[in-house]
C-alpha cells in the first residue's frame, strides 16, 4: 500500500498564495498566520518595527491575495450590488471603488469589503469571508454571473508615502492622476494589472490586482523599482497596527458578522460601526436591511464604535504602584477588554495597540450611549502584574491617524 | 370597477370567499382571474392540448361558518347531510363498503366479517375522528400568529381558546390528537384496527392529495385534515355538483357589490419600497390598489408575481424551499355506462404496503406501477384520481408519459372491475404539468404547498408568515398555501379577510 | 446546526411537563418551557420547529446541492431509526446526533479509550466510590409490588431484594410489560407501552483484519482510517436502503458507518492487525423469514460486498468477522426489539410522549417505581441525561 501521510494530503493543507515562492524565502522567523484558508506572513522580522515604519515612512509591500474576491457580471450586475449593499451602486462610475459593509435583513453586518466598477456591467467585490451563497441568494431572479476569483487573482498592497513614486517607476502608465478610491488598468513588466488607490493602512497606498500567473514577476519588478525608496516586504501584523491607527475594523475581531452570532446581541449594524456614511437611505428600490436601517436611523443606535486613547500618566501611575514602567504590547491585541464609566461597564475594546507614530496606547472600543461622544472620560481595564486595574482614557473620533497625503 | 380598494388575485374558492367577506363589509373588491372561468380547481379547463376537461373535484365542504356568514344557502348552496359510501376494492376481489357513521350497521357488519374486534372499535374510531377534525376545524379558523410575538388581544385570546378546546377534550383525546398528527397512517391505523384491508382503506384517505406514503410521519395529520374536508372518508355531495359551490360564492360576491374579472392574467404585482402599488396584467393594463390579496400559491405569488429582487434574501430562500411536489393526476374516462363500478367513492388501496410502494416511485421520479386510485362516477363518466404521478419525471416528459398514465389507470381499475376495460370509450387526462399550465399551480401542487408537518399551522406557508402578511406591505396571501389550506374549506380566505377587517392589515 | 443544537439542549435537560395536567409541577414545567421559548429569538424558535418536523432530506436540500455531502449528512438522520432520509422527523434525529459535547467542545463526538465500555466502566467506578453496589449476572424477573407500591425485585435465580424505590433502566417493554403485572397499571398505559415502537433496524459487523483496507477514494493509509468512514453516497442511496427495510428485508446496499477502533486504541489488535467496526443500516429486527444463520451470513456477505466496492482489497485482509443483528442486540444487550435507542426516535415517541403520554417525568403509574433509560426522554445515545433526570426526580419525591 502506498504510504500517504496526512500532512501531504491536499484536504489537510492550507493553501499557499501565488507569492509563496518569494515570501517563504524572506519569512525568516517563520511567523506564519492563517488568513482565508491560506498561510500568510505575519512578519518578516522577529519584531514589527521595520515593517511598521515602512508603512508610515517609506513603502510596504503586502501580499493580500487571500482576500476573497468575486467578479460579478451581466445585465443585472449593478442591480445585484445595489440590492446587496446599502450604497447607491447605480450612481457609481466605471473605475470607481466603494468601500461598504453589507447586512442581513435585520440591518446587521455580514461582511465588508470593496466594490470596484470594472465596466458598465462588470464589478469586482472583495470580502473577508466566502459570500457565494449570500450572493447567489440575492441574485435569484436576476441575470448575473458570479465568479469567485480568489485563487485566480493575486493581489499586492503597496502602502506608504513612497508608494506612488515606486509605482510610477514600475508601471507603464503613471499613476499620478489616479484619485483616492479609483481604479485604473495598467501594466507592470508587460503584464496587465489593475491598480486601485485603496488600502488597509490609512496611508497613501495602492492595491495591485493581477493574474496569479504573473505574480512573481510583478513582485520582483516592484521590489526592484522600490529598492532605493525603502520598499519593504511587510507581514499582516504590522498592517494590523496601522489599520487600528486608521480606525479600520476587522471582521470577527471588531465585529461579529450576523451569520456567526450565537445571540442577537453580538451583531452590529453599519451605524454602530461608524459606517453610517455608507448607508444611502435615499437610494431607489429595495436593498437588504433597508427597513431595519431606516428604523435605526430614525431611532438612533445604542452602541457605537469609537477610538480610545489611554492616558499615559494614568497608566504610568498604575505601573508605578508596583515599581514598573508602563508595559504596552508590541503588536495589536485582539481581545475584549472592559471599558467603564465609574463602576459601570459601558463597553469594551476589541483591538488595542501601541501606536508608534502617535506615541499613544490606543484602542477600538464599542461603547453605549451616551458615552461615545468624543472627549468622554472613561476607564479601561489594564492588567498590571496579574492584577486588574483601571486606567483613565478618553474617547476620541476615528481615525487616530490621518496623514494629509492619504487623499492627495 | 374604477379605483377598487382591494384587488384579489385568483378566483378559486378561497379568493372568492375572501372577496365575499370583504365586499360584505363594504369594501370595493375586484377579483382578477387568469382563466376564462372562476372557481379555481373546482372549474374545468381547456388544456394546452385542446382537450376540454371538467373540474377536478367531485365535491367540497365549505365550512359551515362560511356558509352561514355569507348566507350561501340563499345563494343556492345545498350540501347533502347524508354520508357517502366509501368503497375499497379488496385484494382478493370483493370490496369493503364503509359509511363514515358510528352507527351504520351495514358498515359494522362489513367490518365484522374481517374482524369482530375492529367492528367493535369502529364507532369509537368514527367518534374520535369527528372530534379530532372538529378540533382541526377550530384550529383552522384561528389565524396562526407570528411566534413568539403574540399580541395578547388580537392573537392571544383566540389561541388561548383553542388551547382550552384541546384541553377540554380531556387527557386521552388530547394526547391521541397530538400523537396522531405526527404519526404515519400505518402507525395510526394499526393502533386502532387489526384488519389490513380496513387500515389500508383508511390510509388511502390519509395519503390522498399529498406526496407522502402510508409510512410517512404526518399522514396521521393528513387523515384528520382530509376527514374534515370531506366530512368523513368520502366526500359528501353538493347538490348541483362542485359548480354550485362556485356559483354560490360568485353570487355572494356580486350581491355585495364585488366584481370578478375572468381572463385577467396578473403578470406582476407592483411594488415600491416594499409596499404594494397594484398589479399589472399580461395585457399591460395596470390596476392600482393599496391592498392586494393573492390566492395564487405562495411561490407563484412571491417569486413569480412580486419577484425575488423585491424581497429579503432569507425570505426568498425560504420561499424557494416551500415543498411543492405535485404527484396527482386525473384521468377522465367516458364509458358506455357498463363500467361495473359501484356507487360512491371507490378506492384502490388494497394494502398498506401497496400504498407505500405506490409512493416510493415519486422519490425516484417515476410513475407508480401500481397506483393508488380514487374513483367517482357520474352516470357513464368515470373520474379517476391517480397517485402517484410525480411532477418531476426523471425520464421523459409528461407529453410522452400521458398514454402510459391513462393505461395504468385503466389497467389498475380493470384488475378490480373486470367489465371496466370493455366499457371505455374515450379518455382524457390531466397531468401535473397540465395542473401547472392550466390551473396556475406551481409544480402541479394542488395544495399550494405540501401538507407536511413542517408546512402546517404556524409554519404555513413559512415560519413567521402564517398571519397572511408578506414582507411587502399591503400584500396578503389568502389561498390554500396558508394555514387551513389544502382542500375546499375556505378557511384561508375567511381568515385573511377577517384579519384585514379587524384592521390588523 | 450548531445554533439549533444549542437552542434545543436546554429542552433535553428539562423534565417534560404533561400539557394535559393542571398540577403545579406540570404548570411550572410548561411555564419554564414557555419562558425558554420566549428567550429564544424568532429565528431559533422556527428553526427548532422546522427541525422537529422536517425530513432530513428536505432540510439538506434547502442548504446543499452536492449528493455525497447530503447523503452523508442525511445518514445521521436515520441512525437508530426505522425511517429513511425522506421521512418527516429525521431532521430531528440529525440534530440529536449533533448534540454530543466533549470537554466543553459543543457537538464534538469522541472515541473513548477501551471503547464505549470505558465510559460505563468509569461511571461504574464513580458510583462504587460513592457507595453504590453493582451486581452483575443479576437478571431481574419481576418487580415486587406490595400495597400498591414497588417494594423490591425478584431475580431470575429466585433471590428477592427489597427496597423503597425501584428504578428500571431496561427498555420500556421489559420495564412495564414484563417486570410488572398489568393489573398494577391503567389499561391506557399498558396500551401505550404496547404501541411503543421498538423495532431495531441497525446491525453491526465487526471485522478482524490483517491489514488496513485501501479505499479507492483516498488510497493508502490516511486520515480516513483514524476518522469515520460513511458509505452514504447520496440521499437516494440511503433512501433505497430504507425501502428494502420497510418491506422487511435487509438493505441490498446498506448505509454504513465504519471506524477502526484499533487505530485509536493500539492495544486492541496485534501490531499491523486491525479491528474494523461497521455500523450497518438497515437490518430489520423482524426480517422476512427470520434471522437464521443463512440470513446472517447473507447479511454479512452483503456488507462485505458493499465495502468491496469502495475498498477492493478488503477480502484479502479479512481474518474473521462477527455479524450482529438486532436480534443479537436484543439478546446481548437485553433490549427488546434490539433498537439501539430502546425505542424508535419517532416524533410521537419524544419529549412528553416518551415512553408514554403523561408519564414522561420518569415516574410511572406504580408508586415507588421509576423509569430512567434511553426509552425515556430525551432518548438514546451515550449521554446519561435520562438517568440523571430520573435520579433527580426520585430525590425530589424522597423528601
Ligand atoms: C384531484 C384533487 C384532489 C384533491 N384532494 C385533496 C385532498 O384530499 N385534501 C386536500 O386538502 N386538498 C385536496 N385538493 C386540493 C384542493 O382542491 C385545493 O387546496 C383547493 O382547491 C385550492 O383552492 P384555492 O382557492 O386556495 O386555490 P385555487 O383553486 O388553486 O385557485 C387559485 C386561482 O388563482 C388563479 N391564478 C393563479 N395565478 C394567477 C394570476 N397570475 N393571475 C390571475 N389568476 C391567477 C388560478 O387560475 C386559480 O383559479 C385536491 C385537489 C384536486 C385537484
Ligand atoms: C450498535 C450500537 C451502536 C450505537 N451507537 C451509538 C453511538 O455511536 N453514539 C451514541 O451516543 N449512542 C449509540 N448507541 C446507543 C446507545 O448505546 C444507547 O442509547 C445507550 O447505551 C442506552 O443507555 P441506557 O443506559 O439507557 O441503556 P443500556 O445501555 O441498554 O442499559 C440497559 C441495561 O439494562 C440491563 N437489563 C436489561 N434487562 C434486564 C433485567 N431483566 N435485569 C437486569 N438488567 C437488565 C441490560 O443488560 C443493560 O445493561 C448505539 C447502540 C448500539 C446498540
Amino acid at each position: 500500500m502506498p504510504e500517504l501521510s496526512a500532512v501531504h494530503h491536499p484536504l489537510y493543507q492550507l493553501r499557499r498564495t501565488p507569492f509563496h515562492a518569494r515570501t517563504s524565502q524572506l519569512c525568516l522567523p517563520h511567523n506564519w498566520r492563517r488568513w482565508g484558508g491560506c498561510i500568510a506572513v505575519g512578519s518578516y522580522d522577529l519584531g514589527l518595527d521595520r515593517e511598521y515604519w515602512a508603512i508610515r515612512n517609506h513603502a510596504a509591500l503586502i501580499d493580500i491575495s487571500p482576500l476573497i474576491k468575486y467578479e460579478i457580471t451581466g445585465r443585472d450586475a449593478a442591480r445585484l450590488l445595489h440590492r446587496l449593499t446599502p450604497r447607491d451602486i447605480h450612481r457609481m462610475q466605471v473605475g470607481q471603488v466603494y468601500y461598504t459593509g453589507w447586512c442581513d435583513d435585520d440591518g446587521k453586518l455580514l461582511d465588508d469589503g470593496t466594490v470596484t466598477r470594472i465596466g458598465e456591467q462588470s464589478f469586482r467585490l472583495t470580502a473577508a469571508e466566502p459570500q457565494f451563497r449570500w450572493l447567489a441568494l440575492n441574485a435569484v431572479g436576476m441575470q448575473v454571473q458570479i465568479t469567485e476569483l480568489t485563487e485566480r487573482l493575486a493581489a499586492l498592497s503597496l502602502q506608504g508615502p513612497k508608494s506612488r513614486t515606486i509605482l510610477n517607476l514600475a508601471c507603464e502608465q503613471p499613476v499620478d492622476s489616479l484619485k483616492y478610491f479609483r481604479m485604473a488598468f495598467n501594466r507592470v513588466a508587460g503584464k496587465a494589472v489593475s491598480v486601485s488607490r485603496t488600502g488597509y493602512t490609512g496611508d497613501l497606498g495602492y492595491e495591485i490586482w493581477m493574474d496569479a500567473e504573473d505574480a512573481l514577476v510583478i513582485w520582483d519588478t516592484l521590489l526592484a523599482a522600490g529598492h532605493d525608496y525603502g520598499i519593504t516586504p511587510t507581514g499582516i501584523l504590522a498592517m494590523d497596527m496601522a489599520r487600528v491607527e486608521a480606525g479600520l475594523f476587522m471582521l470577527d475581531v471588531d465585529y461579529t458578522p450576523a451569520s456567526h452570532a450565537w445571540i442577537p446581541g453580538q451583531r452590529s449594524s453599519p451605524y454602530e460601526m461608524g459606517l453610517g456614511w455608507t448607508v444611502n437611505l435615499d437610494k431607489q428600490g429595495y436593498f437588504v436591511g433597508r427597513r431595519a436601517l431606516e428604523r435605526e436611523h430614525r431611532e438612533g443606535s445604542s452602541w457605537k464604535m469609537v477610538g480610545l486613547e489611554i492616558d499615559w500618566e494614568g497608566l504610568e501611575r498604575e505601573y508605578a504602584a508596583v515599581g514598573m514602567p508602563p508595559q504596552v504590547p508590541a503588536t495589536a491585541v485582539r481581545g475584549s477588554i472592559p471599558v467603564y464609566a465609574g463602576p459601570r461597564q459601558v463597553g469594551y475594546a476589541s483591538t488595542s495597540t501601541w501606536s508608534p507614530v502617535l506615541k499613544k496606547y490606543i484602542a477600538l472600543v464599542h461603547v453605549q450611549q451616551p458615552f461615545h461622544a468624543p472627549g468622554t472620560k472613561v476607564e479601561i481595564e489594564v492588567t498590571v502584574e496579574h492584577h486588574r486595574r483601571k486606567s483613565p482614557a478618553t474617547v476620541v473620533a476615528l481615525p487616530f491617524y490621518d496623514p494629509e497625503w492619504k487623499k492627495k | 370597477m374604477t379605483n377598487p380598494d382591494i384587488l384579489i388575485v385568483g378566483a378559486g374558492h378561497n379568493g372568492l370567499v375572501a372577496a365575499a367577506y370583504l365586499a360584505q363589509a363594504g369594501r370595493k373588491v375586484l377579483v382578477l382571474e387568469q382563466r376564462a372561468t372562476a372557481g379555481g380547481q373546482l372549474a374545468g379547463a381547456t388544456l394546452a392540448s385542446g382537450a376540454v376537461v371538467p373540474g377536478l373535484h367531485p365535491a367540497g365542504q365549505l365550512r359551515p361558518a362560511i356558509v352561514k356568514e355569507l348566507d350561501l344557502a340563499r345563494h343556492g348552496l345545498a350540501t347533502s347531510a347524508a354520508d357517502t359510501a366509501y368503497v375499497s376494492a379488496l385484494p382478493e376481489g370483493g370490496s369493503l363498503r364503509l359509511v363514515s357513521n358510528a352507527n351504520d350497521t351495514s358498515t359494522i357488519d362489513a367490518i365484522h366479517r374481517l374482524s369482530p374486534c375492529d367492528a367493535a372499535r369502529w364507532p369509537e374510531f368514527v367518534g374520535f375522528m369527528n372530534r379530532a377534525s372538529a378540533f382541526m376545524d377550530a384550529a383552522y379558523a384561528t389565524t396562526m400568529p407570528r411566534l413568539p410575538k403574540i399580541e395578547l388581544r388580537a392573537d392571544g385570546l383566540p389561541l388561548a381558546s383553542l388551547a382550552l378546546k384541546l384541553r377540554r377534550m380531556g387527557g386521552k383525546d388530547m394526547f391521541r390528537v397530538m400523537r396522531s398528527l405526527s404519526m404515519s397512517a400505518v402507525e395510526f391505523t394499526e393502533e386502532w384496527f387489526e384488519s389490513e384491508p380496513l387500515n389500508a382503506a383508511i390510509a388511502g384517505v390519509a395519503i390522498h392529495g399529498v406526496t407522502l406514503g402510508s409510512m410517512s410521519a404526518g399522514t396521521g395529520f393528513t387523515l384528520i385534515h382530509n376527514w374534515l374536508n370531506r366530512g368523513g372518508l368520502a366526500h359528501r355531495t353538493v347538490t348541483g355538483g362542485p359548480q354550485a359551490l362556485t356559483d354560490a360564492l360568485l353570487k355572494a360576491v356580486h350581491t355585495n357589490g364585488g366584481e370578478v374579472r375572468t381572463g385577467a392574467d396578473v403578470a406582476q404585482i407592483l411594488v415600491e419600497h416594499q409596499r404594494v402599488l397594484g398589479v399589472q396584467l399580461t395585457s399591460g393594463e395596470e390596476i392600482r390598489a393599496s391592498t392586494v390579496l393573492s390566492s395564487a400559491d405562495p411561490r407563484r405569488t412571491l417569486l413569480g408575481l412580486v419577484g425575488a429582487p423585491e424581497l429579503p434574501p432569507e425570505f426568498v430562500w425560504q420561499t424557494q424551499s416551500i415543498r411543492m411536489r405535485g404527484s396527482v393526476a386525473k384521468v377522465f374516462v367516458q364509458t358506455d355506462s357498463h363500467h361495473g363500478l359501484p356507487e360512491g367513492t371507490v378506492a384502490i388501496a388494497p394494502t398498506l404496503k401497496y400504498l407505500e410502494r405506490a409512493y416510493d416511485s415519486t422519490k425516484y421520479g417515476e410513475l407508480s406501477q401500481h397506483p393508488y386510485l380514487e374513483v367517482t362516477t357520474s352516470g357513464a363518466e368515470v373520474a379517476v384520481h391517480f397517485q402517484f404521478a410525480t411532477y418531476a419525471l426523471r425520464h421523459g416528459d409528461w407529453n410522452s408519459m400521458r398514454p402510459e398514465l391513462e393505461r395504468r389507470a385503466i389497467d389498475t381499475l380493470g384488475l378490480h372491475f373486470p367489465s371496466f376495460k370493455g366499457s371505455v370509450q374515450s379518455v382524457q387526462s390531466v397531468t401535473p404539468v397540465d395542473l401547472e399550465q392550466s390551473w396556475g399551480l406551481t409544480e402541479g401542487d394542488l395544495n399550494h404547498g405540501q401538507l407536511i408537518l413542517d408546512q402546517i399551522f404556524f409554519m404555513r406557508p413559512l415560519p413567521g408568515w402564517s398571519n397572511h402578511r408578506t414582507p411587502v406591505d399591503g400584500l396578503y396571501l389568502c389561498g390554500s398555501g396558508m394555514h387551513g389550506g389544502g382542500g375546499i374549506g375556505g378557511h384561508p380566505g375567511r381568515n385573511a379577510a377577517r384579519m384585514l377587517l379587524r384592521g390588523q392589515g | 446546526m450548531a445554533r439549533a443544537a444549542k437552542a434545543i439542549k436546554p429542552i433535553i435537560g428539562l423534565v417534560p411537563p404533561d400539557p394535559s395536567s393542571l398540577s403545579w409541577r406540570d404548570m411550572k414545567g410548561l411555564l419554564k418551557l414557555g419562558q425558554y421559548a420566549h428567550s429564544l429569538s424568532e429565528h431559533e424558535l422556527y428553526r427548532i420547529a422546522k427541525l422537529v418536523t422536517q425530513s432530513s432530506a428536505d432540510l439538506l436540500e434547502e442548504w446543499f446541492e452536492l449528493d455525497p455531502l447530503k447523503g452523508t449528512k442525511a445518514a445521521s438522520g436515520i441512525i437508530g431509526t426505522y425511517l429513511g432520509p425522506r421521512s418527516p422527523g429525521t431532521a430531528y434525529v440529525l440534530l440529536h446526533h449533533y448534540m454530543g459535547e466533549i470537554d466543553g467542545a459543543f457537538r464534538a463526538w469522541g472515541f473513548a479509550k477501551n471503547g464505549t465500555g470505558g465510559v460505563t466502566a468509569a461511571i461504574a467506578s464513580s458510583a462504587r466510590a460513592l457507595g453504590v453496589e453493582i451486581r452483575t449476572n443479576a437478571a431481574v424477573d419481576k418487580v415486587i409490588v406490595r400495597g400498591g407500591r414497588a417494594a423490591g425485585v425478584a431475580l431470575a435465580n429466585g433471590d428477592e431484594l427489597s427496597a423503597t424505590v425501584v428504578m428500571s433502566a431496561a427498555d420500556p417493554k421489559r420495564s412495564f410489560l414484563q417486570f410488572v403485572d398489568q393489573q398494577h397499571f391503567p389499561d391506557e398505559f399498558v396500551q401505550a407501552i404496547r404501541n411503543f415502537r421498538v423495532r431495531g433496524s441497525s446491525g453491526k459487523i465487526n471485522i478482524a483484519l490483517s491489514g488496513l483496507p485501501d479505499f479507492n477514494c483516498l488510497p493508502g493509509e490516511g486520515p480516513l482510517h483514524r476518522g469515520a468512514i460513511s458509505i452514504s453516497p447520496s440521499i437516494e442511496y440511503v433512501e433505497r436502503a430504507y425501502d428494502d427495510a420497510k418491506y422487511g428485508n435487509f438493505s441490498r446496499q446498506p448505509y454504513m458507518d465504519i471506524i477502526f477502533p484499533s487505530m485509536i486504541d493500539r492495544d486492541m489488535a496485534p501490531p499491523g492487525h486491525h479491528v474494523m467496526s461497521c455500523f450497518v443500516q438497515y437490518a430489520p429486527y423482524d426480517v422476512a423469514g427470520g434471522w437464521d444463520d443463512a440470513k446472517k451470513d447473507a447479511f454479512g456477505e452483503t456488507v462485505i460486498a458493499t465495502i468491496e466496492k469502495y475498498a477492493p482489497n478488503i477480502r484479502k485482509v479479512i481474518v474473521g468477522k462477527q455479524v450482529i443483528t438486532p436480534q443479537d442486540i436484543e439478546r446481548i444487550a437485553g433490549i427488546t426489539g434490539g433498537n439501539i435507542f430502546h425505542g424508535e426516535l419517532l416524533l410521537h415517541q419524544l419529549f412528553f410522549m416518551r415512553p408514554a403520554p403523561q408519564w414522561a417525568d420518569f415516574r410511572t403509574p406504580l408508586s415507588g417505581y421509576y423509569f430512567g433509560a434511553a426509552g425515556a426522554h430525551p432518548g438514546g445515545g451515550v449521554m446519561g441525561a435520562a438517568g440523571k433526570m430520573a435520579a433527580t426526580e426520585i430525590l425530589k419525591d424522597w423528601q
